[in-house]
């Protein structure tokens, strides 16, 4: 049946296919994670989060570039794209928590669409400021030192950077998970997302909490924005919106402010839009331009909303949410 | 000179109404005078001589003006519709571009020559009722699914439909042209005069921003309207006390739609060729910005909104602010500093900005920067807007001393 079904194609291919769909899904699952955290504790759907993911890819190839860019070679490969990360890390970081004490603190008691309106607001002065103040509008290109070749394991190829792609991504986010589930300060998160007077109440400092969620969602859209930048190559100040508005919908799927959540919802949605487009298009007389991946991705989410409102991983969903 | 008593006409002029049009006349009459007498004493009249002076300068602006009014109008519909679904009903639409697609593209598929699929071209008037028709019908087609939704997740589903729509409107070559367009749109003819000028226009779209804000006005000060308000403050209770929430959400989402759809098919005409590109999230964000800004639910908030996000970057890419803007050649240096900067540390090599001679021609691109910022600024200072109607400010504004404190948690 399988067989009939998909005759138009080899085992290949449709494992290519796999293998593209999870690379792109772990990087919506990074920057999903971001969403779901900032959503968890203050119910808000933080636009700006696209352009955090961009600056921190700008942070990456701005450090890419003073280690030699397309003269990187040896040992020095390794090294120079840890420090990538932790510079883009550390730059998203800075530019979340900026952008908390400017655009959203002050509204933390407003009507429940100031806070968005500014949002979005923050999300077009940086990428418009990236692109045409510092760009005039052209875009840039990571170095491509990242070694070529690839593992076989029978009809799967999977290159390195894809391997690099998704082992860093998971490392990352079982140390997130650690930190939330294991620590102090997670476990101070977690207070404030479930309730910002009780944890208040508890001693809990909301402030630092809400702080620190930031700092921990931007450092997750940053080392995506070094991966999404050696995985693609191209980058520019408008970069962030649609992966940020793919994220959102990953963090959805999976149940809004569940982290395990935003990573499934976000693999799953990578695996969808890829191979979903082809599989419609095995159906004859469907042909699909790449385009259209886009409305695959959306129609799963209005389905997934319909048939179960609080996503793959059941939250606890308040009344508004 | 003693002063014209005009109060006697006006009270007979309203006992004639009320009489005429019977209840529906008796709430009209009420729903006017509210909202006439919420601005303050010193702005009415400032505001009868704008208008009356705008329209009588009318014929002396010149094309340029004439298309930052039309803009200026068109989202002044556009905001008066979004503010059914949002203002009214609390139902957070991120999408509302969609509906003004449908209705521009409704016009130009059965309307203009170009589309491969229909080799039909029907008359104007015949299209802007059938656009009104498939935004009213997109709008529920929308809502049936979304219904159950609430708060964010409606707003994320909605910003997914209108990426959807653009992007059928770029693929469905064989009814759209794909992104080429559609062009030669059909000419609302007036039979005397033919809509074609920059003009016609203009007035075309303060007619129907006027029929707008009758019907709108009218809906909300109706059973209809508190029917929105209930379920805007509390879904739950409003079911309880016998509102039909579906059926009202659905009418929200089909008020809004349509006129958009309205707005879509004024537009068609006006631009005569449209392109998938003119339909972009940016038209949402920039409606319900405006919305926001000014204040939901009041229609001077929208009137507002409009002018000073609609207008004011209109304005920039004026010939006669790019020659301004050649004065500010000292600026470059200290605009410049943060490049330096940047290069010194990162070696990147970014170019400094361009002379301020080109400033005028790249306005367009930093208007962007400007409206960004215009977002955050005036969210942090004025969070319910800068009119927000005199029940929200209640509700958003710190309760008088000894009053029961308000309940957080319906905002929207």
């Amino acid at each position: 049946m399988t067989t009939l079904f998909l005759a138009g194609s080899s085992a290949e291919f449709w494992a290519d296919q796999v293998v593209n769909g999870l690379t792109t899904g772990s990087i919506y699952a990074l920057i999903a994670l971001g969403y779901t955290m900032v959503y968890g504790v203050l119910q808000l759907i933080n636009f700006a989060h696209g352009e955090v993911f961009m600056v921190g890819a700008f942070a990456g190839y701005g450090t890419l570039m003073a280690f030699g860019g397309d003269d990187i070679s040896g040992g020095m490969v390794a090294l120079s794209i840890i420090v990538a990360l932790l510079a883009a890390a550390a730059a998203s970081a800075a530019t979340a928590v900026t952008i908390e004490r400017v655009a959203y603190r002050p509204l933390r008691n407003a009507p429940r669409l100031a806070p968005l309106i500014s949002a979005i607001g923050v999300s077009i002065f940086l990428s418009h400021l990236v692109d045409d103040y510092f760009l005039n509008g052209e875009s840039r290109y990571y170095p491509q030192i990242f070694p070529d070749g690839d593992i076989s394991l029978g009809p799967l190829t999977v290159s390195y950077l894809q391997l690099f792609l998704m082992g860093g991504s998971l490392l990352m986010m079982a140390g997130l998970y650690w930190v939330v589930q294991r620590t102090k300060q997670g476990r101070a998160i977690r207070a404030v997302a479930e309730s910002r007077d009780n944890a208040s109440l508890m001693g809990v400092d909301v402030n630092r909490a809400i702080i620190i969620t930031f700092v921990l969602g931007a450092a997750m859209a940053g080392f995506a924005g070094v991966l999404n930048g050696l995985y693609y190559s191209t980058i520019r100040g408008s970069m962030g919106f649609i992966p940020g508005i793919k994220a959102f919908t990953a963090a959805v799927l999976g149940g809004i402010g569940s982290i395990p959540g935003a990573v499934v919802g976000g693999l799953f949605l990578g695996l969808t839009e890829t191979v979903g487009r082809e599989l419609l298009n095995e159906i004859p007389g469907v042909n699909l331009p790449n385009q259209w991946k886009d409305v695959v991705a959306f129609g799963l989410l209005v389905l997934v909303l319909i048939l179960r409102p609080t996503g793959i991983f059941r939250q606890k969903v308040t009344k508004r949410a | 000179m003693p002063e014209l008593d005009l109060a006697p006409i006006r009270s007979s002029w309203r006992s004639f109404r009320a009489a005429t049009l019977g209840p529906a006349g008796r709430r009209w009459n009420k729903a006017r005078s509210r909202s006439w007498d919420r601005l303050p004493n010193a702005v009415r009249p400032l505001a009868w001589l704008g208008a009356s002076l705008l329209i009588l300068a009318i014929p002396y602006f010149d094309a340029t003006w004439m298309r930052m009014f039309f803009l200026i109008g068109l989202y002044v519909t556009l905001g008066m519709g979004l503010n059914v679904v949002v203002g009214m009903a609390g139902l957070l639409d991120l999408g509302y571009v969609a509906f003004f697609a449908t209705g521009a593209y409704a016009v130009g598929v059965f309307g203009s020559p170009v589309s491969p699929h229909l080799d039909v071209e029907l008359n104007y008037w015949f299209l802007l009722p059938l656009a009104i028709g498939f935004g009213a019908l997109a709008g529920v087609l929308l809502g049936l699914p979304v219904l159950p939704l609430r708060g964010d997740y409606l707003a994320i589903v909605t910003l997914g439909f209108g990426e959807i729509i653009r992007i059928c409107a770029i693929n469905m070559d064989d009814w759209t042209n794909g992104s080429q367009g559609l062009y030669a749109m059909p000419q609302p003819d007036l039979g005397f005069r033919h809509v074609d000028d920059v003009r016609a226009f203009f007035v075309m779209i303060v007619v129907a921003a006027f029929i707008v804000w009758f019907v709108t006005s009218r809906l909300r000060d109706s059973r209809v309207g508190r029917a929105w308000e209930a379920i805007r403050e509390d879904e739950d209770v409003a079911a309880g006390m016998g509102i039909n929430t579906t059926r009202y959400k659905l009418m929200a989402f089909a008020i809004g739609a349509s006129v958009a759809a309205l707005g879509g098919a004024i537009f068609a005409p006006w631009l005569t060729a449209i392109t998938p590109g003119s339909f972009t999230l940016l038209v949402s964000i920039n409606v319900l910005a405006l919305v926001v800004i000014g204040g939901m639910g009041s229609t001077q908030g929208v009137v507002a909104g409009s002018i000073i996000l609609i207008g004011v970057p209109e304005l920039l890419t004026f010939q006669e602010s790019k020659d301004f803007l050649e004065n500010f050649g000292w600026l470059r240096s200290i605009l410049n500093a943060p490049i330096d900067v940047f290069n010194w540390v990162t070696h990147l090599g970014i170019e400094s900005l361009p002379p301020s001679d080109e400033w005028g021609d790249r306005a367009s691109d930093y208007r962007f920067i400007v409206f960004g910022a215009l977002l955050v600024l005036v969210m942090v200072l004025r969070p319910s807007g800068l009119f927000p109607s005199r029940r929200r400010q209640l509700e958003f504004e710190a309760p008088p001393e000894g009053s029961i404190a308000r309940d957080d948690e319906a905002v929207i």
